[in-house]
């Protein structure tokens, strides 16, 4: 890897409930890299979305972000700069602009006009949403699209997507991609998307990180996993692992 | 008509019995069942208010200061620790919590009172302080305790909404915010309508009970005013402080929910 690293984890172990859900995890992402992380449900994908965006803390282990001991940046801070999109996204009351400004509006001095957020819909395919909609009556894509902007709102440099497309038919599925995909290009963040469909991942992805029963048990491009790797990561890949 | 004072005796008590036997009467005759409970009952109310009798003789009778206070600081550990044993709320610290918030309030609404609406002379005059800080920590302690229930349901079911401002970097108290408003709106409802409609239906206890001991309904009827509206300052202040301390013990430092915790609350 040429570039310098945004994350890195180092021997990361977290428990719940008596149970371990991610052992020994170590990774490193660089910057501007789009890493899909792939695994059957419940392998730890959104435990590791968590952990960097500082939802969570690890219970042993160590995490940097761009070098820095992630317990010692100030969270705030590092939340603005790793946005993260919920599987489920939280839309809250009110409209449209709202939910856009939902955490700027505490900032005194914020002011944004109609224009401007016109403009955030339109890069997230939501050209035909006025601000004034409310928010909760979008459909189930719009929502996502939504939460979507509202995270870039923050101008992040690191975009954490749980299972973006779950909501969503093949084709919307793929025109999200897209655009995730331009917005990268535009603004170089980089993305750690998490997905349980590999091929979809495939087309927009340029690392695949397999995670298996709270293991990292396969890292590389997709041509190299599907055919050097422990049978568990081939029966997985081959969709035995739903 | 001239106000009359009708002193009650011990022999009037007696005849008052009268009630219990009518009711004893009936129970026997509809094969209720309850009879031995209500004489149970008969017994202690007689006892145990007697009791308070002779305590509040006691208590009226001292003139120290410092009797006073320390009478207050009772009442407010006494207080807090009931609604800390009723309640098994799972928030750290829920008893200080609650013995702070009354003590701060206490202060204020109190002070407020014998400082400058009645200006009672000396301050700690115990006729007048002990009952209204009797009804300000009860109906504090009532509203705090509705008010940080309500507040852990609203937080269980935003946790969605308080996680994701938090993921976006918003500070704590904005990710609370609309759980915060929702406990205390529904704490102050009840106090406000009670404002709307007092006089209307029933007299309140206090005024009828100052009638009957033969003051002038007009004073009553002041008197009253003056409870109605501290009931809402103590609601609302009692609520906001309590919140204040409680809503961060859901928190890490690191601004994490702390969802064990959350998740140890029933409902
Ligand atoms: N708060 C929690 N309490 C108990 N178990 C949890 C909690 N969060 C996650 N887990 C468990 O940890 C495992 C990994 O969860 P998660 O990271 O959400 O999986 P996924 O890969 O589907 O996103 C699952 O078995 C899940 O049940
Ligand atoms: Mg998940």
């Amino acid at each position: 890897m040429e570039q310098t690293s945004v994350f890195e984890l180092r021997q990361v172990n977290r428990n719940e409930a008596g149970r371990e859900i991610l052992t020994n995890a170590s990774l490193t992402i660089g910057a501007g890299e789009f890493v899909a992380l792939l695994g059957p449900s419940g392998a730890g994908k959104t435990t590791i979305l968590r952990l960097f965006n500082a939802l969570d803390s690890p219970d042993s282990g160590e995490i940097r972000f761009r070098g820095e001991r992630l317990d010692q940046v100030p969270v705030r801070d590092l939340r603005q700069k790793v946005g993260m999109v919920f599987q489920t996204p939280a839309i809250l009351e009110g409209s449209v602009r709202e939910n856009l400004l939902v955490f700027q509006r505490w900032q005194k001095d914020f002011t944004i006009s109609d224009e401007e957020i016109h403009q955030i819909l339109i890069q997230v395919g939501l050209e035909n949403t006025r601000p004034d909609q409310a928010a909760r009556s979008l459909s189930g894509g719009e929502k996502q699209r939504l939460a979507l902007a509202r995270t870039l709102m923050n101008e992040p440099e690191v975009l954490l997507l749980d299972e973006p497309t779950s909501n969503l038919d093949p084709v919307m599925a793929h025109q999200i991609l897209r655009q995730i995909k331009t917005l990268q290009e535009e603004m170089g963040f980089t993305v750690i998307m998490v997905s349980h469909n590999h091929e979809l991942a495939a087309r927009y992805a340029d690392r695949f990180v397999i995670l298996l029963q709270g293991q990292i048990a396969a890292d590389g491009p997709l041509s190299v996993l599907k055919t050097a790797h422990s049978p568990a990561v081939q029966t997985f890949l081959n969709g035995g692992g739903e | 008509m001239e106000s009359q004072f009708y002193v009650v005796t011990w022999w009037d008590v007696l005849v008052a019995l009268v009630f219990i036997a009518l009711t004893y009467g009936i129970m026997r005759y509809w094969k209720i069942g309850l009879e031995k409970t209500l004489l149970v009952g008969t017994v202690r109310t007689f006892l145990q208010l007697t009791l308070m009798g002779y305590l509040l003789s006691y208590i009226f009778n001292q003139e120290s200061w410092y009797f006073m206070v320390g009478l207050l600081t009772l009442m407010i550990l006494v207080a807090s620790f009931e609604g800390y044993r009723r309640q098994k709320l799972p928030i750290p610290h829920y008893f200080l919590i609650l013995v702070g918030s009354l003590g701060i309030t206490v202060l204020i609404v109190l002070g407020t009172i014998l400082k400058f609406i009645l200006a009672v002379e000396p301050w700690y005059y115990p006729f007048v302080m002990i009952p209204i800080a009797g009804m300000i920590i009860g109906n504090g302690l009532n509203s705090m305790t509705l008010t940080a229930n309500r507040f852990i349901g609203e937080l269980k079911h935003r946790e969605g909404e308080v996680e994701t401002l938090l993921s976006l970097g918003a500070p704590v108290r904005a990710a609370v915010h609309g759980s915060l408003v929702s406990a205390i709106r529904a704490a102050l409802i009840p106090n406000i309508n009670n404002l709307m409609t007092v006089g209307l239906v029933q007299l309140p206890g206090m005024m009828s009970g100052q009638i009957l001991a033969g003051i002038d309904p007009l004073i009553a009827v002041r008197y009253q005013i003056i409870i109605m509206y501290m009931w809402i300052t103590t609601a609302v202040l009692t609520d906001v402080i309590s919140l204040t301390f409680i809503y961060r013990q859901f928190f890490t430092s690191r601004d994490q929910l702390r969802l064990k915790i959350l998740r140890q609350a029933e409902g």
